[in-house]
């Protein structure tokens, strides 16, 4: 059967639909208008998965468990798995923890101090794989146990391996931008501290980079040297090594921007810690 | 009601396959953009102009479930079924190989398109070029093989 070409009252539907639309693309891109109702959906996606998994797959799961002598061993199991998890989490901050807690010891007496209840457990929720291997918008989403109405805007996230990025939004999660999104900004210095610049997320997986001017840092940077947060942006506590220089790109005279590899990886774990502020 | 139900479905089905598959070639630079190649089929398999209230929804559900911004998919979706519909009757001058060539230029389009907004800073001419030899390589695999079995291929959504 033959199609009939378009009429111009469709073609001046198509034309307004496409203006809507580069309209609302504009809008998104520049202001992020639609950011409530994107969470919004994940949020709703997020609790139908676990809803859904909780009523389907988790009484058939338990059902097998049950019904198998080796119950108690998979509980073990999964208990011992969470308590290792917990103790590389654990193994990280005691081995940063003079460098974590530098600043705030200024002002806390050592008596005040527990370092136990200094940072809270997240578990991952959500983490876009796709997007944080291919384009510039790199985020995560956390569930915080036992919140306790805290509030965690610009808290650090870090996994065993480092520090992941920081907090911006809560709802009933917590959104967590990593350190390679392109509007992250981190500020580190080198290992001889006479070079400072602001590392900017790259959009590429575990790389962020750096642009400067060598007339000005004159230090002499060189590929796997290894970088620091600087502390100077509030955020981040200094002193936390970062990572090592992959590549350095000579752009003029003027600039130079090098690349920085990541000793952290988001998509290696599902469990979290927050910082408190 | 139940068509709208069915084609929301597969949005969703396809569209989850694609971001799988997505996941898996992106370190070969390739990009497969299953739910707009599976869109531009069911428009041009149409035996209706498809409208552009239904392409213009179709892409903001895919913008939505895809986590992009919004519109990107939405505008892409009615620029190509208003150039469908504007040619359906020429497609059916055209060989295989013609179409085929089209449906991978398509794709290819929308993998520069979409790379230009969602990844401006890393925008990659070797994804671009070699997503466009893949895709229609892809349709030719797609052509040979409905070609071999028609029935089970053709079907209508």
């Amino acid at each position: 059967m033959a199609r009939i070409a378009p009429t111009s009252r469709q073609k001046l539907s198509f034309l307004i639909f496409i203006l809507i639309g580069s309209f609302i693309l504009y809008l998104d891109v520049t202001t992020n208008s639609f950011q409530n109702v994107k969470n919004g959906f994940k949020a709703l996606k997020i609790s139908t998965y676990f809803l859904t998994r909780e009523y389907t797959i988790e009484p058939i799961k338990f059902f097998i468990k049950f019904s198998k002598n080796k119950n108690d061993l998979i509980n073990e199991n999964e208990n011992l798995k969470k308590a290792l998890d917990l103790s590389y989490l654990n193994n990280y901050l005691i081995s940063n923890e003079n460098i974590f807690y530098k600043d705030k010891e200024i002002i806390k007496t050592y008596a005040d101090y527990k370092f136990s209840s200094s940072y809270n457990i997240a578990k991952l929720k959500n983490i876009d794989p796709n997007m944080y291997k291919c384009c510039d918008r790199h985020r995560m989403i956390l569930e915080i146990i036992e919140s306790n109405n805290y509030d965690f805007i610009e808290s650090v996230v870090f996994n065993d391996q480092g520090i992941v990025g920081q907090i911006i939004d809560e709802n009933i999660f917590f959104e967590v931008l990593l350190l390679t999104d392109i509007s992250h900004s981190l500020p580190i210095r080198s290992e001889l501290n006479s070079f400072f610049c602001n590392a900017k997320g790259s959009g590429n997986a575990d790389h962020i980079q750096c642009s400067y001017n060598p007339l000005i840092w004159t230090e002499d940077i060189k590929i796997n040297q290894t970088f620091y947060t600087s502390g100077l942006g509030g955020v981040y506590p200094k002193d936390i090594k970062i990572g090592h220089v992959s590549k350095i790109k000579k752009i003029d005279s003027n600039e130079n921007v090098i690349e920085i590899k990541l000793i952290t990886n988001p998509l290696r774990s599902d469990l979290f810690g927050v910082l408190r502020n | 009601m139940i068509s709208l139900f069915k084609k929301l479905f597969l949005v969703i089905v396809i569209n989850y396959i694609d971001r799988n598959i997505f996941s898996l070639l992106s370190e070969y630079f390739l990009i497969f953009p299953l739910t707009f190649l599976a869109f531009i089929y069911y428009v041009y398999k149409s035996d209706k102009n498809v409208g552009a209230f239904e392409s213009f929804s179709i892409g903001i559900f895919v913008d939505l479930i895809s986590d992009t911004y919004f519109g990107l998919n939405a505008i892409i979706f009615s620029l190509t079924t208003y150039f469908i519909n504007l040619n359906s009757n020429t497609f059916k001058l055209f060989s295989y190989l013609q179409i085929c060539l089209f449906f991978g230029l398509s794709a290819s389009a929308y993998v520069g398109f979409s790379q230009l907004i969602l990844n401006i800073y890393n925008f990659s001419y070797l994804t671009l070029f070699l997503s466009l030899i893949a895709n229609i390589v892809f349709c030719f695999l797609i052509a040979f093989i409905s070609s071999y079995f028609p029935k089970k291929i053709n079907m209508r959504v």
